[in-house]
């Protein structure tokens, strides 16, 4: 975030504090992008994203008095937005994800790019388990280091590393083996 | 796993949410960004009508109610007070009429008497 961006969001911040829609207007247009993706790629489902980002946002404007700068603000709706995630992946236990071992492989071939294997591995990181995903998603969506992933989500920066390390490991095997598969199944030119 | 990290950055890139929602969000926000009235505002509002009216009318049906106990507990003590004088009354008649009955009989009996000699 530059300077700039810090400075509108501190008047912006201070003017939706007291009740200003133009202002709240202005922060959720500037953080909208991150509160949705977070939420849809924590469930591969735009309609629930936006649901759940919806009330991220409604929950902020009941908060506004306690956020007390651009970057409490950042970690605040970053924490409000796993937590939410959580609670609405809990709540509807029968959501249509994927279960990591049977997500469809991507019909990749070694060295090309394929279109479809960012909509593979999105739905194969919304298919691990919860605590990973949101790990996952803040290091690969947000560029967070580890320090500050675990900082929202309030668990050891050792935990975070194993989650991590772990769900690399599972999609590695994962998206390697559609490699493998694929290349055993190209026609011999 | 260099390369599956830079896919995983490609493939998690942020999104803009659906046009509008800026706007939804502003929507529902409105029925909650009503002011809170503050001390002088709720008094106000307490003594607008239809809200004096029915709060009226509720203590004048208690002033009713405890003015009514109030009366029918001192007609009864008035009662129990009434009965008590009664009882007393009788009592003293009873009492009277066996004085009388038995001054009756002595005057009887002295005139029976033979006068003496």
């Amino acid at each position: 975030m530059n300077t700039a961006t810090v400075e509108r969001m501190e008047d912006a911040l201070a003017r939706a504090a007291a009740r200003e829609p133009a202002a709240f207007g202005d922060i959720v247009r500037e953080y909208q992008a991150m509160v949705f993706s977070m939420a849809y790629h924590f469930f591969h489902d735009q309609s629930l994203a936006e649901e759940t980002a919806q009330e991220v946002f409604l929950r902020l404007y009941q908060n506004l008095g306690r956020i007390k700068s651009p970057a409490h603000l950042m970690l605040w709706l970053r924490q409000v937005t796993h937590r939410r995630c959580i609670d609405q992946a809990r709540r509807m236990p029968l959501l249509p994800l994927l279960a990591l071992d049977d997500a469809p492989e991507p019909a990749v071939g070694p060295g090309r790019s394929d279109p479809l294997l960012s909509e593979r591995l999105r739905r194969m990181v919304a298919s691990l388990p919860e605590d990973a995903r949101a790990v996952v998603i803040l290091r690969y969506q947000e560029d967070l280091e580890l320090a500050e992933i675990a900082e929202i989500l309030e668990i050891p920066i050792n935990t975070v590393k194993s989650r991590l390390q772990r769900s690399l490991v599972v999609l590695r095997a994962k998206v390697t083996s559609a490699l493998e598969m694929s290349t055993h199944e190209r026609p011999r030119e | 796993m260099k390369d599956l990290e830079n896919e995983l950055r490609k493939a998690l890139e942020r999104r803009e949410p659906p046009p509008g929602f800026a706007k939804q969000v502003l929507a529902r926000i409105k029925p909650a960004a009503t002011p809170t009235p503050g001390w002088r505002g709720a008094l106000f509002a307490f003594f607008r009508w239809p809200r004096l009216g029915w709060t009226a009318a509720l203590v004048a049906a208690c002033l009713l109610v405890t003015l009514g106990a109030v009366h029918y507990r001192r007609a009864q003590q008035e009662r129990a007070e009434g009965e008590a004088a009664k009882k007393q009354v009788i009592e003293a008649l009873h009492l009277a009429s066996r004085k009388l009955n038995v001054t009756w009989r002595k005057v009887q009996e002295t005139d029976r008497r033979p006068p003496r000699t």
